[in-house]
Protein backbone atom coordinates (compact mmCIF):
# COMPACT_ATOMS: atom_id res chain seq x y z
CA UNK A 1 0.00 0.00 0.00
CA UNK A 2 2.60 2.58 1.21
CA UNK A 3 4.54 1.83 -2.25
CA UNK A 4 1.78 1.96 -4.22
CA UNK A 5 1.07 5.83 -2.76
CA UNK A 6 4.84 6.23 -2.37
CA UNK A 7 3.10 8.74 0.31
CA UNK A 8 5.87 9.69 2.98
CA UNK A 9 5.59 8.25 5.85
CA UNK A 10 5.05 11.82 8.32
CA UNK A 11 2.38 12.17 6.13
CA UNK A 12 0.97 8.98 5.83
CA UNK A 13 0.89 9.36 10.21
CA UNK A 14 -1.11 12.30 9.95
CA UNK A 15 -3.73 10.79 7.80
CA UNK A 16 -4.15 8.07 10.11
CA UNK A 17 -4.72 10.95 12.60
CA UNK A 18 -7.11 12.56 11.01
CA UNK A 19 -9.17 9.13 9.96
CA UNK A 20 -9.02 8.62 13.38
CA UNK A 21 -10.04 12.21 14.55
CA UNK A 22 -13.34 11.78 12.14
CA UNK A 23 -13.69 8.16 13.14
CA UNK A 24 -14.03 8.96 16.76
CA UNK A 25 -16.34 11.95 15.78
CA UNK A 26 -18.67 9.86 14.11
CA UNK A 27 -18.95 7.47 16.96
CA UNK A 28 -19.07 10.23 19.56
CA UNK A 29 -21.93 11.51 17.60
CA UNK A 30 -23.99 8.44 16.84
CA UNK A 31 -23.76 7.90 20.49
CA UNK A 32 -24.96 11.43 21.79
CA UNK A 33 -27.49 12.69 19.64
CA UNK A 34 -30.89 12.48 20.96
CA UNK A 35 -33.06 10.34 18.98
CA UNK A 36 -35.54 13.64 18.47
CA UNK A 37 -32.52 15.13 17.09
CA UNK A 38 -33.84 16.56 13.85
CA UNK A 39 -37.54 16.13 14.35
CA UNK A 40 -38.94 19.62 13.72
CA UNK A 41 -35.75 21.39 13.56
CA UNK A 42 -32.24 21.34 14.72
CA UNK A 43 -33.05 20.87 18.39
CA UNK A 44 -34.77 17.71 20.34
CA UNK A 45 -37.72 17.20 19.63
CA UNK A 46 -38.40 15.42 22.78
CA UNK A 47 -37.63 19.02 24.38
CA UNK A 48 -41.80 19.85 23.32
CA UNK A 49 -42.97 17.57 24.90
CA UNK A 50 -41.25 17.03 27.89
CA UNK A 51 -42.31 21.03 28.16
CA UNK A 52 -46.25 19.98 27.67
CA UNK A 53 -46.22 17.49 30.51
CA UNK A 54 -45.90 20.39 33.16
CA UNK A 55 -48.59 20.65 35.39
CA UNK A 56 -50.75 23.44 35.58
CA UNK A 57 -51.59 25.52 38.41
CA UNK A 58 -54.40 27.46 36.81
CA UNK A 59 -57.39 25.30 36.24
CA UNK A 60 -59.52 27.30 33.26
CA UNK A 61 -62.97 28.43 33.23
CA UNK A 62 -64.51 25.20 31.85
CA UNK A 63 -63.07 23.58 35.16
CA UNK A 64 -64.86 26.06 37.49
CA UNK A 65 -68.31 26.13 35.38
CA UNK A 66 -68.62 22.01 35.53
CA UNK A 67 -69.19 22.07 38.86
CA UNK A 68 -70.33 25.64 39.72
CA UNK A 69 -72.50 25.89 36.58
CA UNK A 70 -74.46 28.24 38.93
CA UNK A 71 -72.44 30.57 39.67
CA UNK A 72 -70.99 30.90 36.28
CA UNK A 73 -74.55 31.71 34.96
CA UNK A 74 -74.73 34.56 36.49
CA UNK A 75 -71.57 35.47 36.33
CA UNK A 76 -71.79 35.38 32.41
CA UNK A 77 -74.98 37.91 32.08
CA UNK A 78 -73.44 40.67 33.56
CA UNK A 79 -70.50 43.31 33.21
CA UNK A 80 -67.88 40.68 34.65
CA UNK A 81 -68.65 38.23 32.23
CA UNK A 82 -65.30 38.02 30.84
CA UNK A 83 -63.98 37.76 33.93
CA UNK A 84 -61.97 34.69 34.80
CA UNK A 85 -63.06 32.94 37.95
CA UNK A 86 -59.38 32.37 38.85
CA UNK A 87 -58.74 36.07 38.06
CA UNK A 88 -60.68 37.10 41.67
CA UNK A 89 -60.43 33.36 43.56
CA UNK A 90 -56.81 32.54 43.03
CA UNK A 91 -55.47 29.76 40.84
CA UNK A 92 -57.90 26.44 41.71
CA UNK A 93 -56.12 23.09 39.54
CA UNK A 94 -55.53 22.03 43.06
CA UNK A 95 -58.92 22.28 43.91
CA UNK A 96 -59.94 20.85 40.77
CA UNK A 97 -57.87 17.81 41.23
CA UNK A 98 -59.60 17.43 45.14
CA UNK A 99 -62.49 19.22 44.56
CA UNK A 100 -63.90 17.58 48.06
CA UNK A 101 -60.93 17.90 50.21
CA UNK A 102 -61.98 20.87 52.42
CA UNK A 103 -58.09 21.47 53.23
CA UNK A 104 -57.24 22.16 49.88
CA UNK A 105 -58.13 25.32 49.48
CA UNK A 106 -57.54 28.39 46.59
CA UNK A 107 -54.95 29.75 46.42
CA UNK A 108 -54.86 33.70 47.66
CA UNK A 109 -53.87 36.60 45.40
CA UNK A 110 -51.51 39.40 46.25
CA UNK A 111 -53.78 41.79 47.22
CA UNK A 112 -57.20 43.16 47.85
CA UNK A 113 -59.93 42.05 44.54
CA UNK A 114 -62.49 44.93 43.88
CA UNK A 115 -59.80 47.84 44.36
CA UNK A 116 -57.05 46.21 42.12
CA UNK A 117 -58.85 46.99 38.80
CA UNK A 118 -61.56 50.13 40.10
CA UNK A 119 -58.84 52.16 42.15
CA UNK A 120 -58.63 55.41 40.05
CA UNK A 121 -55.53 55.75 38.36
CA UNK A 122 -54.68 58.08 35.62
CA UNK A 123 -52.93 55.44 33.51
CA UNK A 124 -56.17 53.39 33.44
CA UNK A 125 -58.31 53.80 30.18
CA UNK A 126 -61.11 56.37 30.68
CA UNK A 127 -64.16 53.27 29.79
CA UNK A 128 -63.10 51.60 32.61
CA UNK A 129 -64.83 52.01 35.74
CA UNK A 130 -62.84 53.07 38.68
CA UNK A 131 -63.60 55.27 42.39
CA UNK A 132 -61.13 56.66 44.71
CA UNK A 133 -61.73 54.26 47.52
CA UNK A 134 -61.35 56.42 50.47
CA UNK A 135 -63.82 59.76 48.83
CA UNK A 136 -66.04 56.47 47.72
CA UNK A 137 -67.07 54.44 50.87
CA UNK A 138 -64.56 52.64 53.75
CA UNK A 139 -66.98 49.46 54.05
CA UNK A 140 -66.93 46.60 52.38
CA UNK A 141 -67.65 46.53 48.90
CA UNK A 142 -70.24 43.95 48.80
CA UNK A 143 -72.35 45.43 51.26
CA UNK A 144 -73.59 47.52 47.86
CA UNK A 145 -72.37 45.46 45.19
CA UNK A 146 -72.76 41.96 44.02
CA UNK A 147 -68.93 40.73 42.45
CA UNK A 148 -70.78 38.23 40.16
CA UNK A 149 -73.67 40.42 38.86
CA UNK A 150 -72.52 44.12 39.85
CA UNK A 151 -75.34 45.50 37.55
CA UNK A 152 -77.81 43.97 40.92
CA UNK A 153 -78.28 45.53 43.93
CA UNK A 154 -78.59 43.46 47.44
CA UNK B 1 -2.52 -19.61 -4.93
CA UNK B 2 -2.35 -22.34 -3.17
CA UNK B 3 -1.09 -21.21 0.12
CA UNK B 4 -1.90 -23.87 3.33
CA UNK B 5 -5.08 -22.32 4.96
CA UNK B 6 -4.27 -22.38 8.94
CA UNK B 7 -6.96 -22.99 11.42
CA UNK B 8 -6.24 -20.07 13.51
CA UNK B 9 -7.13 -17.83 10.28
CA UNK B 10 -10.38 -20.18 9.49
CA UNK B 11 -11.50 -19.20 12.91
CA UNK B 12 -10.20 -15.62 12.93
CA UNK B 13 -12.36 -15.06 9.74
CA UNK B 14 -15.13 -16.58 10.97
CA UNK B 15 -14.74 -14.57 14.79
CA UNK B 16 -14.65 -11.27 12.80
CA UNK B 17 -17.78 -12.39 10.77
CA UNK B 18 -19.94 -12.62 13.72
CA UNK B 19 -18.37 -9.59 15.31
CA UNK B 20 -19.27 -8.00 12.03
CA UNK B 21 -23.40 -9.15 12.30
CA UNK B 22 -23.54 -8.26 16.07
CA UNK B 23 -22.16 -4.98 15.78
CA UNK B 24 -25.45 -3.17 14.65
CA UNK B 25 -27.44 -4.26 17.35
CA UNK B 26 -24.73 -3.94 19.95
CA UNK B 27 -24.11 -0.66 18.72
CA UNK B 28 -28.05 0.26 18.74
CA UNK B 29 -27.95 -1.31 22.05
CA UNK B 30 -25.78 0.87 23.37
CA UNK B 31 -26.94 4.24 21.97
CA UNK B 32 -30.13 3.40 23.58
CA UNK B 33 -28.64 2.94 26.93
CA UNK B 34 -26.30 5.91 26.73
CA UNK B 35 -29.29 8.48 25.61
CA UNK B 36 -31.29 6.82 28.44
CA UNK B 37 -28.55 7.78 30.49
CA UNK B 38 -28.43 11.53 29.24
CA UNK B 39 -31.62 12.11 27.67
CA UNK B 40 -35.15 11.07 28.24
CA UNK B 41 -36.53 11.13 24.68
CA UNK B 42 -40.38 10.86 24.67
CA UNK B 43 -42.34 11.81 21.49
CA UNK B 44 -45.37 14.09 21.59
CA UNK B 45 -48.53 11.61 21.58
CA UNK B 46 -52.28 13.31 20.55
CA UNK B 47 -50.67 16.68 20.13
CA UNK B 48 -48.90 17.61 16.92
CA UNK B 49 -46.94 20.69 16.53
CA UNK B 50 -47.06 21.03 12.89
CA UNK B 51 -51.17 21.19 13.15
CA UNK B 52 -50.55 24.71 14.98
CA UNK B 53 -49.55 28.52 15.09
CA UNK B 54 -50.46 29.87 18.06
CA UNK B 55 -49.98 33.18 18.70
CA UNK B 56 -50.99 36.51 21.39
CA UNK B 57 -51.57 39.98 20.34
CA UNK B 58 -51.87 42.87 22.73
CA UNK B 59 -54.59 45.41 23.08
CA UNK B 60 -52.98 47.80 25.48
CA UNK B 61 -56.62 50.07 25.13
CA UNK B 62 -57.80 47.65 26.96
CA UNK B 63 -54.98 46.84 29.52
CA UNK B 64 -55.63 48.61 33.29
CA UNK B 65 -52.55 47.52 35.10
CA UNK B 66 -54.57 45.47 37.38
CA UNK B 67 -51.01 42.98 37.20
CA UNK B 68 -53.05 39.84 37.37
CA UNK B 69 -51.19 38.25 34.28
CA UNK B 70 -48.02 38.98 35.60
CA UNK B 71 -48.82 37.16 38.87
CA UNK B 72 -50.48 34.23 36.98
CA UNK B 73 -47.48 33.97 34.95
CA UNK B 74 -45.73 33.59 37.82
CA UNK B 75 -47.39 31.29 39.78
CA UNK B 76 -48.47 29.19 36.88
CA UNK B 77 -44.57 28.73 35.50
CA UNK B 78 -42.94 29.00 39.10
CA UNK B 79 -41.11 32.09 38.30
CA UNK B 80 -38.63 32.42 41.06
CA UNK B 81 -39.99 35.73 43.80
CA UNK B 82 -37.78 38.09 42.91
CA UNK B 83 -37.56 40.62 39.80
CA UNK B 84 -37.95 37.68 37.43
CA UNK B 85 -40.65 37.95 35.02
CA UNK B 86 -42.24 35.90 31.87
CA UNK B 87 -44.49 38.73 31.53
CA UNK B 88 -44.71 42.33 33.28
CA UNK B 89 -46.89 45.33 33.11
CA UNK B 90 -44.90 48.51 32.48
CA UNK B 91 -46.64 52.10 32.90
CA UNK B 92 -45.97 54.68 30.34
CA UNK B 93 -46.33 58.35 31.56
CA UNK B 94 -45.53 61.03 28.62
CA UNK B 95 -45.68 64.09 30.85
CA UNK B 96 -46.93 67.52 29.19
CA UNK B 97 -44.23 69.41 27.58
CA UNK B 98 -42.58 72.40 29.02
CA UNK B 99 -44.55 75.76 28.23
CA UNK B 100 -42.50 77.62 25.55
CA UNK B 101 -40.56 74.29 25.19
CA UNK B 102 -41.59 74.16 21.80
CA UNK B 103 -41.76 70.51 22.01
CA UNK B 104 -44.65 68.24 21.26
CA UNK B 105 -44.37 65.54 23.83
CA UNK B 106 -42.38 65.87 27.16
CA UNK B 107 -40.48 62.95 29.32
CA UNK B 108 -41.33 59.54 28.94
CA UNK B 109 -41.18 58.04 32.50
CA UNK B 110 -41.62 54.56 32.62
CA UNK B 111 -41.97 52.33 35.77
CA UNK B 112 -43.06 48.74 36.24
CA UNK B 113 -42.37 47.74 40.34
CA UNK B 114 -42.31 44.24 40.83
CA UNK B 115 -43.63 43.12 37.23
CA UNK B 116 -46.84 45.22 38.44
CA UNK B 117 -47.99 43.17 40.66
CA UNK B 118 -48.66 44.71 43.89
CA UNK B 119 -49.91 47.46 42.00
CA UNK B 120 -48.47 50.77 41.25
CA UNK B 121 -47.65 54.07 43.48
CA UNK B 122 -48.68 57.26 42.66
CA UNK B 123 -47.78 58.84 39.17
CA UNK B 124 -44.07 60.94 39.68
CA UNK B 125 -45.38 63.58 38.38
CA UNK B 126 -48.87 65.54 39.40
CA UNK B 127 -52.17 64.71 37.16
CA UNK B 128 -52.50 67.83 35.34
CA UNK B 129 -48.64 67.50 34.37
CA UNK B 130 -49.89 64.43 32.26
CA UNK B 131 -50.04 64.71 28.44
CA UNK B 132 -51.09 60.95 28.24
CA UNK B 133 -50.39 57.53 30.50
CA UNK B 134 -50.80 54.27 29.72
CA UNK B 135 -49.94 50.67 30.79
CA UNK B 136 -48.43 48.20 28.39
CA UNK B 137 -47.78 44.38 28.47
CA UNK B 138 -44.96 43.07 27.81
CA UNK B 139 -43.96 39.15 26.72
CA UNK B 140 -41.77 37.81 24.32
CA UNK B 141 -42.36 39.29 20.78
CA UNK B 142 -42.00 35.76 19.10
CA UNK B 143 -39.37 36.90 16.38
CA UNK B 144 -39.70 35.47 13.29
CA UNK B 145 -35.82 36.29 13.54
CA UNK B 146 -35.13 35.45 16.54
CA UNK B 147 -31.78 36.91 17.68
CA UNK B 148 -32.04 34.88 20.59
CA UNK B 149 -31.73 31.75 18.97
CA UNK B 150 -29.23 32.68 16.56
CA UNK B 151 -26.99 33.39 19.26
CA UNK B 152 -26.90 29.96 21.35
CA UNK B 153 -24.17 27.90 21.17
CA UNK B 154 -25.37 24.91 22.17
CA UNK B 155 -28.84 24.87 20.00
CA UNK B 156 -31.11 25.18 23.31
CA UNK B 157 -33.21 27.77 22.24
CA UNK B 158 -35.46 27.38 19.09
CA UNK B 159 -38.54 28.16 17.21
CA UNK B 160 -40.89 25.38 17.73
CA UNK B 161 -42.98 24.73 14.46
CA UNK B 162 -46.07 25.82 16.69
CA UNK B 163 -44.96 29.51 17.40
CA UNK B 164 -43.37 29.42 20.62
CA UNK B 165 -40.13 29.93 21.15
CA UNK B 166 -38.93 27.11 23.84
CA UNK B 167 -35.77 26.86 25.41
CA UNK B 168 -34.45 22.93 26.01
CA UNK B 169 -33.19 23.36 29.87
CA UNK B 170 -31.39 19.62 29.23
CA UNK B 171 -29.31 21.36 26.95
CA UNK B 172 -29.08 24.75 28.02
CA UNK B 173 -25.87 25.07 29.92
CA UNK B 174 -26.57 29.23 31.43
CA UNK B 175 -24.12 31.09 29.71
CA UNK B 176 -26.82 34.08 28.83
CA UNK B 177 -25.78 35.13 25.45
CA UNK B 178 -29.06 34.83 24.39
CA UNK B 179 -30.18 36.98 27.53
CA UNK B 180 -28.04 39.95 26.21
CA UNK B 181 -29.50 38.97 22.61
CA UNK B 182 -33.13 39.75 23.24
CA UNK B 183 -33.25 43.12 22.43
CA UNK B 184 -36.83 42.92 24.62
CA UNK B 185 -35.78 41.92 27.75
CA UNK B 186 -37.87 38.92 27.63
CA UNK B 187 -35.43 36.55 29.48
CA UNK B 188 -33.86 35.84 32.48
CA UNK B 189 -31.25 33.41 34.01
CA UNK B 190 -33.15 31.47 36.49
CA UNK B 191 -31.46 31.22 39.88
CA UNK B 192 -32.68 28.44 40.80
CA UNK B 193 -32.50 26.25 37.92
CA UNK B 194 -29.57 28.20 36.52
CA UNK B 195 -30.90 27.69 32.93
CA UNK B 196 -32.44 30.67 30.99
CA UNK B 197 -35.91 31.19 31.12
CA UNK B 198 -38.62 32.81 29.00
CA UNK B 199 -42.10 32.92 28.39
CA UNK B 200 -43.20 29.67 26.89
CA UNK B 201 -46.88 30.58 25.79
CA UNK B 202 -47.55 28.52 28.50
CA UNK B 203 -46.83 25.37 26.65
CA UNK B 204 -47.91 22.83 29.16
CA UNK B 205 -51.34 24.57 28.64
CA UNK B 206 -51.76 25.51 24.91
CA UNK B 207 -50.66 21.72 24.31
CA UNK B 208 -53.78 20.84 26.93
CA UNK B 209 -56.19 22.92 24.91
CA UNK B 210 -56.21 26.03 27.42
CA UNK B 211 -55.26 29.25 27.32
CA UNK B 212 -52.00 30.50 28.53
CA UNK B 213 -52.21 31.28 32.16
CA UNK B 214 -51.99 35.28 31.30
CA UNK B 215 -54.89 35.26 28.51
CA UNK B 216 -56.69 33.22 31.00
CA UNK B 217 -56.44 35.52 33.81
CA UNK B 218 -56.94 39.35 31.93
CA UNK B 219 -60.09 40.81 33.19
CA UNK B 220 -60.49 42.96 30.34
CA UNK B 221 -59.39 40.91 27.28
CA UNK B 222 -56.06 43.10 26.78
CA UNK B 223 -54.46 39.99 25.78
CA UNK B 224 -55.89 37.85 22.39
CA UNK B 225 -54.84 34.44 21.88
CA UNK B 226 -55.83 32.49 18.89
CA UNK B 227 -53.95 29.92 16.69
CA UNK B 228 -53.15 30.95 13.06
CA UNK B 229 -53.71 27.37 11.14
CA UNK B 230 -57.17 26.54 13.15
CA UNK B 231 -58.92 29.61 13.58
CA UNK B 232 -62.84 29.31 15.06
CA UNK B 233 -65.63 30.86 14.39
CA UNK B 234 -65.57 34.75 15.38
CA UNK B 235 -61.91 34.41 15.97
CA UNK B 236 -60.54 36.74 18.39
CA UNK B 237 -57.12 37.56 16.94
CA UNK B 238 -58.51 37.97 13.29
CA UNK B 239 -60.95 40.05 14.94
CA UNK B 240 -58.14 41.95 16.84
CA UNK B 241 -56.69 42.42 13.33
CA UNK B 242 -59.72 43.68 11.30
CA UNK B 243 -60.62 46.00 14.41
CA UNK B 244 -56.64 47.77 15.26
CA UNK B 245 -54.40 49.75 13.74
CA UNK B 246 -51.34 47.04 15.17
CA UNK B 247 -47.44 47.88 15.32
CA UNK B 248 -44.45 45.84 16.21
CA UNK B 249 -42.03 46.76 19.36
CA UNK B 250 -38.79 48.04 17.33
CA UNK B 251 -39.46 47.13 13.94
CA UNK B 252 -36.21 48.65 12.86
CA UNK B 253 -33.80 46.01 14.49
CA UNK B 254 -35.24 43.56 12.11
CA UNK B 255 -36.56 41.26 14.49
CA UNK B 256 -39.91 40.88 12.70
CA UNK B 257 -41.90 40.13 15.82
CA UNK B 258 -45.24 38.13 15.37
CA UNK B 259 -46.48 39.76 18.39
CA UNK B 260 -48.81 42.82 17.78
CA UNK B 261 -50.03 45.51 19.63
CA UNK B 262 -52.53 48.15 19.29
CA UNK B 263 -52.81 51.33 20.95
CA UNK B 264 -49.28 52.40 22.29
CA UNK B 265 -47.49 55.35 21.83
CA UNK B 266 -44.22 55.60 19.50
CA UNK B 267 -42.49 55.93 23.33
CA UNK B 268 -43.32 52.27 23.91
CA UNK B 269 -39.71 50.46 23.31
Amino acid sequence: MRRLFKMPPQLFRIFLLAVGIVVAYSIARYFLTPASFGEYGWYRGAALAEMATRDRVYAGKQACEECHSDEYQKLIKHEHKGLSCEACHGPGEAHVQNPDNPDVKMAVLHYSLCLRCHEANPSRPKWHKQIVSKNHYTGKCTECHVPHSPSEVP
Amino acid sequence: MNRPVSRRSIIGKLGAVVAGVLAAPAAKAAKAVAQKLLVSADAPKDYHPTAHKWLMAIDANRCIGCGLCAEACKRENHVPEGPYFRTWVERYIITKPKPGSGAARGETLVDCPNGGINGYPEAPVLKEEIQHSFFVPKLCNLCQHSPCVQVCPVGATFDAPDGAVLIDPKYCIGCGFCIQACPYGCRFLSPVTKTAEKCTLCYHRITRGLKPACVEVCPTQARIFGDLKNPVPDDPLQQFYQNNLVIALKPHLGTEPRLFYAGIDKEVR
